[in-house]
């Protein structure tokens, strides 16, 4: 047994948890040409692969995820009138926000979603792609516009599946809002489908980049649904990506000013992005939340990593 | 198209690398600046492999269209390589056996009905009816055994003619049956730069007088590489004894080339880069190696004996012999050429469970010593991979195991070693005596024995890394018999390294050859 283990450490040894390697130095001038094939997901989205997914999802993915953190969940109610195809953006600072997001949704919805994964990330080894694309029904999104084939996005939503895209697209390095893509304001345009947008807080905090699971002690992590956008008739897709960027940014607040206070100061033109290095959007607003973009990187994590309700103990007995 | 060979340089990214072992395998992280050589990738076979064996044969170089030299009434006598090549041994159809049915259809077309099929094994063991049903495929199979498909016999005073003598004194003795056919067609399968040309002929049917011309310490010696013909006096010799021959024989050779795909899909991870190893790499690694572990050594050595090379053919040629290899050494260096910048202070091989002398047989320690000192320490053209007082360590355990049908003079030459590893005191007192042994002459006619001189030749292979080098250190090796072979062992290469340190000192440049597959490192 030991000599498995040491077998298997040998193995291990300066891959990723997804088995990849480093290219040497020596040998990057050698790295082969990208192929063209996409990972196929159709498959995935059959009936049976469907009801498989849904079981794993209610039955594993969502009690693991919530045994494993203190998910608050709020703005469900907004989705009732949503029928259709439809675009949920969320901020991306964690590998648990697609379950949590997943946990979050009515299976109404969940069952006819699919969720928009890194083709570089999630699709480079064949075993995390079968995998990643059963579980969440995940689709490549090209994010560095490589010579893969083109997004499904667009023909998925024309066959009545919903989207979950992250329009940063990669988990942010330190916990804050970094630029949207235009890429999900593009696709609500084109298909003429509401954006529905969701922020996430806490899951930082709980499993940054480099961490494979959950925090111990189980972190309270939040999920904020919003109300869906519509592009207006006058409306351009940038202005529209403006607009989805405020909508993240003033559920974001929320968790610090309350509802009302943020959606006062989201009309007002006053809210603060919470950004990252990165500004996301010109602002005037110094009010809050988190430390202005200027500010150095190891504050920036420093408040990124504060659990949103503190780091006091939770609350055993109430009023 | 497959990415050229390249040389890496070990950085803090490098993977665990992938060695060879015998019948096993392992990963080892090597010091940070070694040096690793890759063979070029695998280059695509030809789709049309029968119509490319066609082509060669109605537009041969330096000859007549092959339908245009058969006639009816002639002597016509097909020699094929025998079993040494390729390594591992191709998957079926053979190669060699799509070539002769092509020769045959044309023969029979011209109406030739004396036709007499040899294998060219020369000093090597006879192959049995089944591996030379094998290589030739079931219908010229059939057709031909056993009267008329049969193994080079290179003591049959009957079956041998002597030409005559070089300018350099050698004699050139071979078959008979060949010498005097009307027409003689050498059917070649060119695995590495040393294999092919004068030497399928004045090799594969000679005889131990012709043989010690060339096969001896200081022709060895003197060939650097054997793997390089134009510096290689044993090829120099073969070109002689070639000249000779084809003055007084006509022969058609047809030369293939192969690429690099020595191992099945299953262990594909063998050839691959391996920080490029995906998730299914990663999990056969694992599986195939703990298995192998399990096993046990009988059934490991029956499996890895049963893997069949999914070989592709990149090249067919034919025509006159000193024509046609030039287009077979062009298609082998570019499959296996890969440049190097400088000289190592240590050399590092893995050893693979297979060598041209244990096909479906085992490796034993003399065969070992061959494979390392001879074979791998030989892939080069140029300078050595090593520097002259440099040190080698070879992976390798080093088993003491004979097989006794094929390696019956192995035996009693391993219990020379223990008075010398000399390889010129060998030959003077010792070779002689064991080539003309009647006990070895008649195993080696009529049993499955290699010839009695056969363990001197494998261990005057390596005579010219003997010289060149200072110290041989074998890592995992079997402490006894890498002692008397006269090399040392170590169990680990951080071990290996200490033992070399006094030789090459505590920073030494290391060279990694990562093969196989096959690779020829163009040593600048």
């Amino acid at each position: 047994m030991s000599g498995l283990r040491d077998e298997l450490r040998l193995l291990r040894y300066g891959r990723d948890w997804r088995g990849r390697a480093r290219v040497p130095r020596s040998a990057r001038r050698w790295e082969p040409p990208e192929t063209a094939e996409d990972f196929p997901t159709a498959w995935a989205r059959g009936p049976v692969a469907s009801a498989l997914r849904a079981a794993l999802q209610q039955g594993v993915l969502k009690p693991v995820v919530w045994s494993q953190t203190r998910p608050e969940v709020h703005g469900r109610e907004y989705l009732e009138g949503v029928r259709g195809p439809t675009i949920f953006i969320a901020n991306h600072s964690s590998h648990l926000d697609t379950p949590l997001v997943l946990g979050a949704l009515p299976p109404r919805i969940t069952k006819k979603l699919a969720v928009g994964a890194a083709a570089d990330y999630f699709f480079d080894s064949r075993a995390i792609a079968a995998a990643t694309t059963l579980l969440f029904n995940a689709f490549p999104v090209e994010r560095r516009g490589s010579r893969r084939g083109r997004s499904l996005a667009a023909e998925l939503v024309d066959d009545g599946w919903s989207l979950l895209l992250y329009p940063e697209g990669s988990r942010t390095a330190d916990g804050w809002l970094s630029a949207f893509k235009l890429g999900a304001a593009q696709l609500c345009a084109m298909k003429r489908v509401p954006a529905v947008p969701i922020a996430l807080r806490g899951t930082f905090a709980a499993m940054p980049r480099g961490r494979r699971w959950p925090q111990p002690g189980r972190p309270q992590v939040s999920v904020r649904i919003g109300r869906p956008l519509h592009l207006g008739k006058t409306e351009t897709v940038p202005e529209f990506r403006t607009r989805l960027v405020r909508a993240v940014a003033t559920l974001w607040a929320e968790e610090d000013l309350g509802w009302y206070r943020a959606m006062r100061a989201g009309a007002d033109g006053t809210l603060a992005l919470p950004t990252g290095s990165r500004s996301v959007l010109p602002t005037n607003d110094t009010s809050q939340p988190g430390p202005s973009p200027d500010a150095s990187s190891w504050r920036r994590i420093w408040e990124a990593t504060r659990s949103p309700s503190g780091d006091d103990p939770r609350e055993v007995w109430t009023d | 198209m497959g990415r050229p060979g390249f040389v890496l340089e070990v950085d803090e990214r490098t993977p665990p690398l992938l060695i060879h072992e015998g019948d096993g395998f392992r990963l080892e992280r090597l010091p940070l600046g070694s040096q690793v050589i890759y063979p070029p990738e695998s280059l695509p076979g030809i789709v049309d492999l029968d119509g490319a064996i066609r082509r060669a044969l109605l537009h041969p170089h330096g000859s007549d269209p092959l339908p245009r030299l058969l006639r009816r009434g002639m002597r016509l006598t097909i020699v094929f390589d025998d079993l040494s090549l390729p390594l591992p041994p191709m998957r079926t159809p053979d190669v060699r056996q799509r070539v002769i049915e092509q020769v045959l259809e044309m023969a029979a077309t011209a109406g030739v009905d004396d036709v007499e099929l040899i294998a060219a094994n020369s000093l090597h063991r006879r192959m049995t009816p089944a591996e030379l049903k094998r290589t030739v495929g079931e219908r010229v199979f059939r057709a031909f055994h056993p009267g008329h498909l049969r193994n080079h016999d290179a003591e049959d005073p009957d079956d041998l003619a002597h030409l005559g003598t070089t300018a350099h004194g050698e004699d050139v003795e071979i078959n008979r049956r060949a010498a005097e056919s009307d027409l003689l067609i050498y059917v070649n399968i060119t695995l590495t730069a040393m294999n092919g040309g004068s030497k399928s002929v004045t090799v594969g049917l000679a005889s131990y007088a012709s043989l010690r011309h060339h096969h001896n310490v200081h022709t060895l010696r003197h060939s650097r590489s054997f793997n390089d013909p134009p510096n290689s006096a044993m090829h120099h010799s073969y070109d002689r004894m070639a000249d000779l021959i084809g003055g007084q024989v006509p022969v058609f050779t047809i030369e293939t080339t192969l690429n690099n795909e020595p191992f099945p899909s299953a262990l594909r991870f063998l050839t691959r880069r391996e920080w490029e190893w995906n998730l299914t790499d990663q999990a056969s690694y694992l599986a195939v190696k703990r298995s192998n572990e399990l096993a046990g050594p009988k059934l490991r050595r029956r499996i890895w004996q049963a893997t069949e090379a999914p070989y592709g053919v990149t090249g067919v040629h034919a025509g006159a012999p000193s024509l046609v290899h030039p287009h077979t050494l062009a298609a082998v260096h570019r499959q296996q050429l890969t440049e190097v910048s400088g000289q190592a202070d240590v050399a590092i091989f893995g050893l693979p469970y297979i060598c041209p002398y244990n096909v479906n047989s085992i490796m034993n320690p003399i065969l070992v010593m061959s494979l390392g000192l001879g074979y791998f320490f030989n892939l080069y053209r140029g300078r050595p991979i090593v520097r002259q007082g440099g040190v080698v360590i070879f992976y390798h355990p080093v088993p003491h195991e004979f097989h006794p049908v094929h390696h019956p003079s192995y035996i009693d030459f391993y219990e020379l070693l223990a008075e010398t590893t000399d390889p010129v005191m060998l030959e003077t007192k010792y070779e002689k005596q064991f080539a003309t042994d009647p006990w070895y002459i008649h195993l080696y006619r009529t049993s499955y024995a290699y010839h009695g001189v056969h363990p001197f030749y494998m261990w005057y292979w390596g005579a010219h890394a003997m010289q060149h080098l200072s110290d041989v250190i074998f890592v995992g090796g079997n402490r006894s018999t890498t002692a008397r072979l006269g090399f040392r062992a170590a169990s680990s290469l951080a071990d290996a390294l200490e033992l070399a340190r006094d030789t090459v000192g505590a920073d030494p440049a290391i060279t990694y050859l990562h093969a196989p597959p096959m690779v020829l490192a163009d040593v600048r």
